[in-house]
């Protein structure tokens, strides 16, 4: 469906409507302003995704009543989607958690009772004797976190601080993981620093926005109302959607380009094809600021390289892990002939984000394959569209992408990140943009949108990864643990330099029985991690001890052993950083029900019961190896403390959150203007402990390049949040451009300073061949990336692709937004699209039940033939919020190799009529 | 079950005598998983969700459902798969509820906020729909029939 906006279109739409008379801004009815005499208002933040939209919210009688879009936001001006002015109503389900939740049976903890009402004493009790058992046993990488991109920057910073500090574990790992560590990973690798360039003026700036796999309609509501805003009043202004399946947002689009999966990677490279043919590169720009890169290709698929506890269906995809026989057009890609068999070793699937230097001619030749023909043939998606029209859209596309006078803009969010090849196809976008010099100009770029509320703010900059610290700094970098240690006043070697699990690793690991104790914070990777039928067993079968700490009971409680009841976001203090590095913070407006509790209350109270003789004492950590480190042990650092001033008996605590420093950030404080504060009334301190964590945590980015103002500033009655690096006050549009960035040498024009893996070896297109790493300081890296098949594609058995996603009226797991009930009513369920005639030859209708099955497990849902969504022949979408539609017992945990992202988007399935079942079945 | 369930959940929200009363706390006793949750049941079970249909009421069939709170969008209270897509060209729901008052069997009137440009002009009143609110099911729920799957404590 594509659209070409006319004058007389326009007319005919109905933009001669009514004409209002009133001036100003009559935001309410008389009615209205009535009701709402004697509500509070204070600027906070949208608790849901990336976009990070202004609120301002409302309370009465210290409880919230109601919400507005804050007009002051330059995110969101005012406005608002349904899940945002739904936020007064998420806190108030009938069944909030307030108490602490053990499993017990005769009056004890027993993994195999029901669960019991505790007190937080009784609860921390329990949670501390089986971490120490299991710690005492299996040392560090026994324990682990599984955290959000909706923690606050202070709840991922107590985390960070806690689990890597005082543990020494790096097992703490984000649902960000799933969510945009691909996107991470290629900010990374071609700009040695990691988030965007950009921000959202230039949805506004620009002549052409392209989504790819990035269905804005839904999954950012408000950014989309910018850019059809945009294209309503621009006659130029060109908008594309790239998707597996026809959804909301083409219908804004001039065009839609439905392509198969993984074959983002094959139109990319026809694309830099076609803009080097053309004579298209911005010669200056790449030859002053870029170097061309390529690393190994066979990588395998971030699946287990075991298949000692696959289920016997899918030892065949398991099988794909270590030896793949490549497709005709992956042969095609790789410059083979496609008539022989080529049988791959994945044997660089350890070092698959290895890379190295190669020449333009080099990166040239690489392109050929990906003619107009080829590229066609392979990408398109809709096996009902004629080819030769398929090819008209994609040259479109590239007349568009290669025309100099048009600004573009590249959006992507989960089609790219959740793919087995999420950080190649990231770093496809960058080659583009990079090529054609539209990057990191007022207009220009390639811009990657995450979906959580601070996925930026906290996962990425805080660093609540496994291989993180602060401000994009590594454990496994001995300069960057010192730095860190030094800031943290720890003992040298206190930090742990083997790199922990991953999120989905930490579910084998639980599978495994090498992970025995976790504490899940503001998630529900139960329900969102893929392949899940192994995972619930694990957390039910092992001997393990599972703490969730949730608002509502969810999916993960269900499996836990014991639930602890957290304070929701109206309830804390917070701060929380958007897609365009935004940091926006709230002051706590309400207080939260019951015995419930900040998240940071929970970390720094069950902090007291560790003394450091505990944990700073030797500790083994299997398979670690690393340059002054005996192998597979942490050193004792407590005589090293001792001489710091520390004594044997203090509690992590007093060492990592109650600091001197931390202690002198006295509360209360004005910038409160009356507020409370949970978190210091729980702990019975005189000290901000929200404030204290920022601060202290800011200090890891001021001075390299990611610059927070101070704490006081963000409550400023004229400031909406500030992207970051902020320096002398002023905030940064666009990094790396010398006219907006204070980091970019003057002078320069545009300087990629970001420092990782900014010194590498040299070779060509098969491999190294030059060893010595090169410095390319300064540089943004152009990668060539082959085309690559999925891990698992349709076959006879399994004969469609299945993919997975959300919908614009629920959040994640919906255990917030289904509890709404305007939000439940709209969108009750979770179906599955299908096409027609697959539904005919199946003899399912609309509001069928049908089974859902892979290799990995069935599930039953309901079948949507018409609906938002327009499904390709040969596809399915379900999407995942739904509890009882448990999609994830059917989705693969591959990922993408570089990046440990899962690929939600592609596993094949077949869908089959559910006969006559009144009730639920165990299969 | 269900007092049991009850038992966990919110005994202190903090009410004003004045508001109705939160969910009242009853002698706690276990509470097996399988009672947790928006699914009951095991999450080995796979349950089959219950049948549902599109919502089909014509405009003005069915009456307007109640604000949560005063200044919330209204959700939209009839069917509107035949009223989209809405794109640049087309949109129907502007058609029918672009008026100036409301009128005793006609849609209710657009509100004077989407004809101002919050973020390009905001001191001014257009004469058309604001691009910003152009997709009104970006706001405004749709319905179905479906009932709440958990009670809700908020009081506006």
């Amino acid at each position: 469906m594509t659209w070409t906006l006319s004058r007389r279109d326009l007319l005919k739409a109905g933009f001669t409507s009514a004409v209002v008379g009133a001036a100003g801004l009559p935001v309410l009815s008389e009615a209205e302003e009535k009701a709402q005499q004697g509500w509070q208002w204070d600027k906070s933040v949208c608790r849901f995704c990336g976009t990070g939209c202004g609120i301002l919210v409302a309370t009465q009688q210290g409880r919230v009543v109601g919400v507005r879009g804050d007009p002051a936001s330059p995110v969101n001006r005012g406005l608002l989607c349904s899940k945002g002015y739904a936020l007064p109503q998420i806190q108030y389900g009938a069944d909030r958690l307030t108490r602490p939740l053990l499993r017990k049976k005769g009056g004890r903890f027993d993994k195999q009772g029901d669960f019991e009402p505790v007190s937080w004493t009784e609860a921390f009790d329990v949670m501390e004797r089986e971490f120490k058992r299991h710690y005492r046993a299996l040392g560090p990488t026994a324990v682990g976190i599984m955290g959000s991109g909706q923690y606050t920057i202070q709840e991922g910073y107590a985390a960070v601080k806690l689990l890597k500090a005082g543990w020494r574990s790096n097992n703490l790992d984000p649902n960000a993981r799933h969510c945009m560590a691909s996107a991470v990973a290629a900010f990374m690798q071609t700009f040695g620093i990691d988030e965007p360039a950009g921000c959202y003026d230039d949805i506004e700036l620009t002549d052409l926005v392209v989504m790819w796999g990035s269905n804005m309609a839904e999954m950012h509501p408000m950014l989309w109302a910018r850019i059809v805003d945009k294209r309503l009043r621009s006659p130029d202004y060109r908008v594309v959607n790239i998707s597996t399946f026809g959804n909301r947002s083409s219908e804004a689009a001039d065009l839609e380009i439905l392509i198969k999966p993984s074959s983002d990677l094959a139109l990319w490279n026809y694309l830099a094809r076609e803009i080097v043919r053309r004579g298209a590169v911005d010669e200056e720009f790449v030859r002053a600021h870029c170097v061309f890169a390529a690393g190994p290709a066979d990588i395998g698929y971030g699946m287990r390289d075991s298949d000692a506890r696959a289920f016997a269906a899918e030892k065949d995809t398991q099988l794909r892990e270590r030896v793949v026989v490549l497709t005709r057009e992956e042969a095609v890609g790789r410059r083979l002939d496609p008539s022989q068999r080529h049988e791959r070793k994945q044997a660089d699937a350890a070092g698959a984000g290895r890379h190295w230097l190669i020449s333009f001619e080099d990166f040239k030749k690489a392109l050929e394959p990906y003619t107009l023909d080829f590229t066609a043939e392979l990408c398109r998606g809709d096996r009902d569209e004629p080819l030769e029209g398929f090819k008209k859209k994609l040259s479109q596309l590239a007349d568009w992408y290669a025309d100099r006078k048009r600004k573009a803009v590249s959006f992507w969010t989960m089609g790219f990140n959740q793919h087995v090849r999420g950080t190649w196809v990231n770093e496809q976008a960058y080659m583009l943009h990079l090529l054609t010099g539209k990057q990191a100009r007022p207009g220009a770029g390639a811009f990657s949108l995450t979906g959580q509320p601070s996925a930026c703010g906290t996962a990425r900059e805080v660093g609540t990864f496994a291989h993180r610290l602060p401000a994009d700094m590594v454990v496994d970098n001995a300069e960057h643990r010192a730095h860190s240690e030094h800031l943290w006043n720890l003992p040298g070697k206190t930090l742990n330099p083997k790199v922990g699990s991953h999120i989905t690793q930490m579910m084998r690991d639980l599978e495994d029985g090498k992970l025995r104790w976790l504490w899940v914070q503001v998630t529900n990777p139960f329900q969102s991690t893929a392949n899940a039928n192994h995972w619930i067993a694990a957390a039910r079968k092992m001997d393990s001890f599972i703490v969730v700490s949730d608002v509502y009971p969810t999916l993960s409680s269900k499996v836990a052993d014991l639930i602890l009841p957290s304070a929701m976001i109206f309830e804390k203090w917070g701060a929380y950083g958007n897609s365009e590095r935004r940091t926006q913070t709230w002051r706590q407006v309400v207080n939260p029900p019951g015995e419930a509790r900040s998240d940071v209350w929970q970390m720094m109270e069950f902090s007291k019961r560790f003394a450091l003789a505990e944990v700073w004492g030797r500790q083994p950590v299997p398979g670690l190896k690393a340059e002054g480190f005996e192998d597979g042990q942490l050193p004792d650092v407590l005589a090293e403390a001792e001489s710091k001033g520390y004594g044997r008996g203090d509690t992590l605590h007093d060492v990592l959150f109650a600091t001197p420093e931390n202690r002198k950030v006295k509360w209360p404080d004005p910038v409160a203007r009356g507020a409370r504060n949970g978190t210091v009334e729980a702990a019975g301190v005189e000290w901000f402990v929200e404030k204290a964590l920022f601060e202290d945590y800011a200090r890891f980015g001021r001075g390299h390049g990611h610059d927070l103002a101070p704490f006081d500033v963000y409550y400023r009655d004229d400031v909406r949040g500030l992207r970051w690096p902020v320096v002398d006050g002023k905030e940064t549009p666009w990094r790396f451009n010398d006219a907006y960035d204070p980091y970019a040498r003057k002078g320069s024009g545009f300087d990629f300073y970001g420092k990782a893996m900014k010194a590498i070896p040299t070779g060509d297109l098969d491999g190294v061949i030059d060893k010595a790493p090169k410095p390319v300081p300064g540089k943004a890296k152009i990668f060539f990336r082959p085309y690559a098949a999925p891990a698992e594609s349709p076959d006879q058995a399994f004969d469609l692709w299945l993919s997975t996603g959300r919908v614009l009226e629920h959040w994640h797991s919906g255990t917030m937004t289904r509890r709404v009930p305007e939000l439940n009513a709209a969108v009750p369920q979770a179906v599955m699209f299908m096409h027609p005639k697959d539904a005919e030859a199946r003899k399912l209708r609309t509001g069928d039940l049908a089974w859902v099955e892979s290799r990995r497990g069935k599930i039953l849902v309901r079948a949507e033939l018409g609906g938002r969504n327009r499904m390709p022949r040969g596809m399915v979408f379900v999407p995942w919020f739904d509890e009882g539609v448990f999609i994830n017992k059917v989705t693969l945990d591959a990922t993408c190799p570089i990046s440990k992202e899962t690929d939600f988007k592609k596993c094949a399935v077949k869908v089959y009529r559910a006969e006559a079942l009144a009730k639920g079945v165990t299969p | 079950m269900r007092t049991a369930i009850a038992a966990l959940c919110a005994a202190a929200l903090g009410c004003a005598a004045s508001r109705p009363p939160a969910p009242t706390a009853a002698p706690a006793g276990p509470v097996p998983d399988t009672a947790l949750g928006l699914a009951k049941g095991s999450v080995f079970d796979v349950p089959a969700p219950p049948p549902w249909k599109p919502f089909d009421a014509a405009p003005g069939a069915a009456p307007l459902a109640a604000r949560p709170w005063p200044g919330a969008p209204p959700v939209v209270p009839h069917e509107i798969a035949a009223f989209l897509p809405i794109t640049p060209a087309s949109n129907s729901c502007v058609d029918c509820h672009a008026v100036a008052k409301k009128e005793p069997g006609q849609a209710t009137p657009i509100p004077p906020s989407h004809y101002v440009d919050l973020r390009n002009a905001p001191d001014t009143t257009q004469e058309r729909v604001t691009g910003a609110r152009w997709v009104c099911t970006a706001c405004h729920a749709e319905r179905t029939e479906a009932k709440p799957l958990v009670q809700s404590a908020f009081v506006p």
